[in-house]
């Protein structure tokens, strides 16, 4: 775990090297099983986004906008995980998965960082983090 | 022209409500991070009501470094670093003991936010990808941050795009120069303000709008005490 001090630092001494490079992007998808062992038979999309949001939507979420906000953090501990593998990290996207799922779910939920960039004119997905699978009643 | 109390006050009132509405959208959050979030609530609420001052902005400074450590840095990146930045120069100007160390730490603020702007438009210019209009196509086309799926369809715009970037590096870059007349600063201000707006808009980026309002009041005091000296 990291110092608070530390982490205060870049805040007080900023960079402010806002999208210099737009660096490839995760995508967070999870998959429930009956067992610890059993290779998930779909991997689906944590909050996939809408086709479309009208601008009243967009104007009242500069009020209200926590659903957004936790997506964005779920993102930013998977650029984490990546980066600087922690088990913050991984704790933090395990128990935002477990309390987006419907009560009746059960099993093994395990998820996987796809991270998707532009090589040329192309784009490409790749998986970097694969997660070993955590009993869905221990993460609620 | 706007005194050092008088920007220092409408600061911590600005930033007390960009933390208030934080705060509440914490409270749908997980179950610990409510108890955080709450007394920054009950803080906020002291600071808008002026009760004791300077103590309730330096408990929310307190209070932030069990936020940073609970979440192992910032919970939404650059917005809450902002929100750190105006906090932590509000607390230690007002902390100060004399006026000149006052001024010191709440121009720090003021002379952040012009860096904001202008680093942001040279580490931007220098990236050929910037230069071409592709930087910005890449946002629209593979980042996490457009709010729908529909939005994607403007990476396949790119001279609107190339025609975006260098509007937002032009302003960036040259967003220093506005200090030097005081209408200038204003109408800088209010376009860099309709920009976080159609940030927040197309990316969901609230919490930037917020608090880069919140430092406005630094700059403004500041351009008027070292250019209206």
């Amino acid at each position: 775990m990291n110092n608070p001090l530390r982490l205060l630092a870049p805040a007080l001494i900023p960079s402010w090297n806002f999208f210099d490079v737009i660096a490839p992007s995760p995508r967070v998808e999870y998959a429930l099983s009956e067992t610890a062992t059993t290779a998930p038979a779909a991997w689906t999309e944590f909050r996939p986004r809408p086709a479309r949001v009208s601008i009243l939507t967009m104007l009242m979420r500069l009020f209200w906008n926590p659903r957004w906000n936790q997506s964005l953090f779920v993102t930013a501990c998977a650029e984490r995980l990546v980066d600087q593998p922690t088990a913050h990290s991984e704790d933090e996207i395990f128990r935002r998965l477990a309390v987006d799922l419907p009560d009746d779910a059960a099993g093994w939920l395990a998820f996987r960082l796809a991270f998707v960039s532009r090589q040329g004119e192309t784009i490409e997905r790749e998986v970097l983090f694969q997660a070993a699978p955590r009993r869905l009643e221990t993460l609620r | 022209m706007i005194t050092l109390t008088g920007a220092a006050r409408l600061t911590e009132l600005m930033l007390a409500l960009a933390l208030l509405q934080q705060s509440l959208e914490h409270l749908r959050g997980l179950r610990d991070e409510r108890m955080l979030f709450a007394a920054r609530i009950a803080l906020c609420l002291l600071v808008l009501a002026g009760v004791a001052r300077p103590w309730p902005l330096v408990g929310m400074a307190g209070l932030s470094l069990l936020i940073l450590q609970r979440f192992q840095g910032p919970y939404n990146g650059g917005s809450d670093r902002m929100g750190l930045l105006v906090l932590w120069s509000l607390a230690l100007a007002e902390l100060m003991p004399s006026r000149p160390l006052q001024e010191l730490f709440f121009g720090y603020l003021g002379a952040q936010l012009m860096l904001s702007y202008f680093v942001s438009g040279a580490v931007k210019v220098v990236n050929p990808d910037w230069r071409s209009g592709r930087a910005l196509s890449d946002v629209f086309r593979f980042s996490a941050y457009p709010v729908s799926e529909g939005l994607r369809a403007w990476a396949q715009r790119p001279r609107v795009l190339l025609v975006m970037s260098w509007a937002v590096m032009a302003f960036e870059l040259a967003f220093p120069l506005t200090l030097l007349w005081r209408p200038a600063l204003i109408a800088g201000l209010v376009v860099a303000a309709t920009f976080h707006l159609a940030n927040a808009c197309l990316f969901g980026l609230n919490r930037f709008f917020w608090t880069w309002l919140c430092a406005y009041p630094a700059i403004l005091w500041l351009q008027g005490r070292v250019v209206g000296a």
